[in-house]
């Protein structure tokens, strides 16, 4: 307690019990008991405030970003980029002549990144073993949770873009 | 009530006991008067002197009371102790060198003049003031009482205490303050309590 | 009547005074049942009619608040004021008619009693003639009632004895100011008064009498005034006199003499004001040559310094104030004390101008209005005298009468009970009057109301004359009717009805009509509220010098009170007396008045070697009827005391607080002493708001001034003995010793824990 008061030259007990109304800190239990409900009643109000404007409002788009020309990687080939920030590495794979795919390449176990195995065509984590789908992120095997989350692409003319994270 | 203070002049005091009588009259002690009123010494004169709470800024009884009791508002009103806390043990009566303070045993509670609070906090005068006939208490505005011959003083010496009240007390005009002790008129600097021995 | 019926025990134990602690219903109750409304009047006792406002509920007055606004006085009270409406709601209060009876009183009908008194007093005039029958008034009623009751004793009864409580009161002063000023009034108002640089204070008792007025003298002071005290006691007052001067009781004249001795002698008096404005100078200056100041010393026991100061300090002062209350006035020198001290007003000029004059402080609560509007034996309405033809013509007209059927003066208040006494009026009427306390010789009182043979009494209170009573009408509070009063400044002021009377009382005015009515003179009095009553005392007092005709209710309620006279409703009333210069008089001079020293009527022998003095303390009224049934009031002064010097203490071997024997050639009685520095060593005082075995007027005398009847109660002769014990009344009699109340809470206080 004696460390939050301010510097003071009388002695403690003076300051909690001063004879001034004014500086007084004593705090009746009607006082809290007032507090505890309009608190309570304010964070009631504040909860039905953020559910409210949650309904009412769309979730903020993502940027689009170019991330490479179409025929710039061939067929079951490979390349990273960022997206949607610096720090969110991802993995674009061409599957077919005119199909692409993206997928952030954070392992949803532990962040490993994941490669692209041509020979298994299928992404795996190399820390501990977790395969994912190349179609869909789904976990095919290994202690991944979840799938890994799929960048959303779009053709814009000879370029690719990525809109958005699914 | 703002821009009004409180007087006490004792030298116009008449012993009428309005005071005493109005005091009784208000609201926060009804049919209980905290007027200290006294007659000096009636055989020899009739000098008569009536006193309220002087409110002091750092009120003595307050400061003593061993259940912080006694409140002093922001308005510079001391109160009453607070019912719930006193318990009667009369520090505040020993403690305030006015001796103002009164202990009722059937209630077990200290009361006194709170300057009828119910009246000044609402912008009445309060009742003593408003009915002494001789404005040996009066409550106006410092320049009524600037055509007085005596001059306001709120500043007491009570030994090594200085006090300085809330209420004026009207002194000569010379006067600054009011002490009470011998030292404070003695020529010496430090004060030696014995004389030494030869 | 005879004695009555049964015992002063019973009596008291059933009517009171019972002491009332606390507001109807108990301290708390105003805060559960908060007042309604507040009315603002004034207060019922003492002249200064200070402004206050009482807290009603329903009919009920439950408090009070100060008046602030109200000029006089500022919101500021004495312990009376502050204190009165504890008589609302009073379980002492009358609420019937009652009727003698072998249990002492039975509750009787208003028809009963009104026609009871009525056959009575018929009888009586039938049997006796009209003169066999007396009233008694008082100068606490409203200025209405006190014109009621003159009509009514001239027009319904046509007796010529009518007389009234001020007679002990207010008439020396009125008899020297009108010789010497044609007019009986303050010349001045009171805001004059710190305007002054000299004010005489003359036996009275400031302080304790009319204690606003002591914020007045020390607003004088402030400004530089100086203040001379005249007393034989040294009152609270004389704490900041510059002068005291104590002067031995009776001799008053002497001192006033003296003063204007050295005035004359050193050349200080003002002659060009006195050849312009006055007459009769020579005669009172060559009366003035013998006092000089060694010879005033050896009569009063002044110093002679003493007096050439004052002397000085009052003639040189440009503007000088001389106050006079009832010290100098119940003398038998009254009207020369007064005249006396105004001749010292016009010898220096102080007349007529802001700060300066004589003035009379009026005692009781309309003791002004009382004494102008026909209540006084040898008075008619507007200050007027009986026996002036014009003014009867005049008053005859307004009544509706031949000027022959109005009587000629009849006896003084005195007189009238001394001529109860041998018998010659049989039956006495009386209101707001105790006689039985407040007239001189109770002892002799008290014979004469047992040998009436009809009394009948209209009060509130069952007071300790009205024990004596056939019938009591039941009659009501100052805050029960509506009416005007007159302060001791002379302004007239408006009372306003707060409440109706409870239970079955009825307003005063209404009990007048009433037995007027059931006289036969129903026709003379008309009046359904007391406003048509002032109506007719407006239309009767104009003309004369008390002209109230531009005076209404309204114009008062504006102005805070209006100055008479106020001859038209546009004047705006008359503050100030004599600026023009004029007196009242035909002539308009100031008549200076020829005094010649005359001993007291009960002068001092070796038998009876010491002065009695008697007056009032500040928490009691008159024969405190109304303040010794409040607690609060009984609390600061219970009981009388004697007071005596500690040398003449010493003499007698008397100690504060000892019972002491004080006998008079009339009486005696047994007080306890208190022994104070405060009081002439050949006086002793006794305030006399007390009956029975504690009333100093069982020991006064009826000495009258010859011209005012006023009684002497300021100087008689006793005598003082250790008493063996305590008297009757301070052990089981029923006026027992007030035993101050031990502090009880209140149960209904809730304290919250």
């Amino acid at each position: 307690m004696s460390l939050l008061r301010s510097p003071s030259k009388e002695p403690l007990w003076k300051d909690e019990f001063s004879v001034f109304t004014s500086d007084e800190r004593y705090v009746t239990r009607r006082q809290f008991t007032k507090f505890l409900t309009l608190a309570s009643l304010g964070m009631f109000v504040g909860n039905l405030w953020i559910l409210v404007k949650a309904y009412f409002t769309r979730t903020p788009s993502l940027p689009s970003v170019v991330v490479a020309e179409v025929g710039e990687i061939p067929v079951r080939g490979v390349k990273l980029f960022t997206y949607p920030t610096p720090q969110d590495h991802c993995i674009l794979i061409r599957t077919g002549e005119e199909e692409y795919v993206a997928f952030s390449q954070k392992c949803t176990h532990l962040s490993c990144a994941v490669y692209f195995s041509a020979k298994e065509e299928r992404l795996e984590c190399p820390c501990h073993q977790g395969f994912f789908s190349v179609k869909d992120g789904s976990v095919l095997q290994g202690p991944p949770p979840r799938p890994l989350p799929r960048i959303t692409l779009e053709r814009d003319g000879a370029r690719l873009l990525a809109v958005g994270v699914s | 009530m703002h821009g009004y203070e409180f007087y006490v002049d004792p030298s116009r005091c008449i012993g009428c006991q309005s005071c005493v009588k109005a005091c009784e009259e208000c609201d926060t002690h009804r049919g209980t008067s905290m007027v200290n009123f006294d007659f000096i010494d009636r055989g020899g004169t009739t000098a008569s002197a009536a006193y309220v709470c002087w409110h002091c800024e750092e009120p003595t009884c307050a400061m003593a009371c061993p259940t912080d009791a006694i409140k002093k508002g922001d308005d510079g009103i001391v109160q009453s102790s607070l019912k719930p806390r006193c318990i009667g043990c009369s520090n505040c009566v020993l403690a305030c060198p006015f001796g103002i303070p009164k202990i009722f045993p059937e209630y077990e509670q200290m009361m006194k003049c709170d300057m009828c609070y119910d009246r000044t906090s609402v912008g009445k005068r309060p009742m003593c003031a408003t009915v002494c006939p001789s404005q040996a208490l009066s409550y106006v505005r410092p320049e009524e009482i600037a055509g007085r011959r005596e001059k306001p003083t709120n500043v007491f010496q009570f030994g090594n205490q200085k006090i300085v009240t809330r209420v004026h007390m009207m002194v000569p005009a010379e006067t600054d303050s009011v002490s009470l002790d011998v030292l404070d008129y003695m020529w010496e600097e430090s004060y030696v309590a014995f004389a030494q021995p030869q | 009547m005879a004695e009555p019926s049964i015992s002063l025990k019973s009596l008291v134990e059933r009517f009171g005074p019972h002491p009332a602690y606390t507001p109807p219903g108990g301290w708390q109750d105003e805060s559960r049942n908060p007042a309604e409304r507040l009315v603002k009047t004034h207060c019922c006792f003492c002249g200064q009619q200070c402004g206050i406002q009482l807290k009603v509920r329903g009919n009920q007055v439950i408090g009070f608040e100060p008046w602030e606004e109200f000029p006089f006085n500022h919101g500021m009270l004495c312990p009376k004021g502050v204190k009165r409406y504890m008589q609302g709601g009073h379980p002492d209060r009358l609420l019937d008619p009652l009727m003698r009876a072998p249990q002492g009183f039975r509750v009787s009908s208003w028809d009963e009693a009104l026609d009871f008194t009525t056959r009575r007093l018929r009888e009586i005039q039938e049997k006796h003639g009209k003169d066999s029958v007396a009233i008694y008034g008082g100068a606490s009623l409203i200025s209405e009632k006190s014109y009621l009751l003159g009509k009514f004793a001239r027009v319904a009864l046509g007796t010529r004895h009518i007389d009234y409580n001020g007679r002990l009161c207010m008439v020396s002063a009125a008899a020297a100011y009108k010789l010497a000023f044609g007019v009986d009034r303050s010349p001045f108002p009171w805001s004059d008064i710190p305007k002054a640089q000299v004010v005489l204070v003359a036996g009275a008792n400031v302080a304790e009498c009319a204690p606003i007025t002591t914020d007045y003298l020390w607003r004088c002071r402030d400004a530089g005034g100086k203040l001379i005290i005249v007393d034989p006691r040294m009152t609270p007052i004389c704490r900041n006199a510059d002068i005291y001067l104590p002067v031995r009781p009776g001799t008053d004249l002497a001192l006033y003499m003296g003063l204007l001795h050295v005035i004359l002698r050193d050349g200080l008096e003002h002659r060009d004001f006195i050849s312009a404005y006055t007459s009769g100078f020579e005669e009172v200056a060559e009366s003035a040559r013998a006092w000089d100041p060694r010879t005033v010393a050896e009569k009063t026991g002044v110093p002679p310094e003493s007096i050439e100061r004052t002397a000085r300090l009052f003639a040189k002062a440009e503007r000088a104030i001389v106050l006079h209350s009832r010290g100098v006035e119940h003398q038998s020198k009254g009207v020369e004390n007064c005249s006396a001290l105004i001749n010292l007003c016009l010898a220096t000029g102080n007349i007529g101008r802001e700060g300066a004059g004589c003035a009379m402080i009026t005692g009781q609560g309309n003791g002004q209005g009382g004494r102008e509007h026909g209540q006084k034996c040898d008075q008619l309405p507007g200050q007027r005298s009986i026996s002036d033809p014009e003014a009867r013509a005049h008053m005859a007209k307004v009544w509706g009468i031949a000027p022959d059927e109005i009587p000629q003066a009849g006896y003084s208040a005195v007189e009238i009970m001394e001529a109860i006494h041998r018998g010659e009026i049989k039956a006495l009427l009386s209101a707001c009057f105790n006689p039985l306390v407040s007239l001189p010789d109770a002892k002799f009182t008290k014979e004469a109301l047992e040998k009436l043979e009809f009394f009948g009494v209209v009060d509130f209170f069952l007071s300790e004359t009205a024990h004596h009573a056939d019938v009591v009408l039941a009659g009501s509070l100052q805050e029960e009717e509506e009416g005007t009063g007159c302060t001791a400044e002379g302004r007239v002021i408006h009372i306003q009805k707060a409440v109706d009377p409870p239970g079955n009382a009825k307003g005063d005015s209404w009990i007048y009509c009433e037995l007027a009515k059931r006289l036969g003179k129903g026709k003379y009095f008309p009046y359904a509220s007391t406003k048509e009553i002032y109506d007719e005392l407006r239309e009767a007092s104009r003309g004369g010098h008390a002209d109230y005709f531009g005076i209404t209710y309204e114009k008062i309620d504006e102005k805070m009170g209006v100055f008479w006279p106020c001859p038209s409703l546009d004047h705006p009333g008359t503050p100030r007396l004599f600026e023009d210069g004029r007196s009242f008089h035909l002539d308009g001079k100031h008549h200076f008045v020829v005094t010649e020293w005359r001993d007291s009527g009960d002068p001092v022998s070796s038998e009876f070697p010491i002065y009695l003095t008697t007056g009032r303390v500040v928490s009691q009224y008159l024969s405190g009827t109304q303040t010794r049934r409040i607690g609060g009031l009984l609390e600061q002064y219970p009981n009388p005391r004697l007071e005596i010097h500690p040398r003449l203490a010493a003499q007698y071997e008397i100690k504060d607080g000892d019972w002491v024997a004080v006998a008079t050639r009339r009486s005696e009685i047994t007080l306890q002493a208190m022994v104070v520095k405060t009081i002439r060593p050949d006086t002793v005082f006794i305030p006399y708001h007390w009956p029975g075995g504690r009333s100093a007027n069982r020991l006064t005398h009826r000495t009258l001034d010859p011209r005012s009847k006023i009684p002497e109660y300021k100087v008689s002769a006793c005598q003082l003995r250790l008493a063996d014990g305590p008297p009757d009344w301070a052990l089981s009699s029923p006026e027992h010793p007030f035993e101050p109340r031990k502090a009880k809470p209140d149960a209904r206080l809730r304290i919250l824990r």
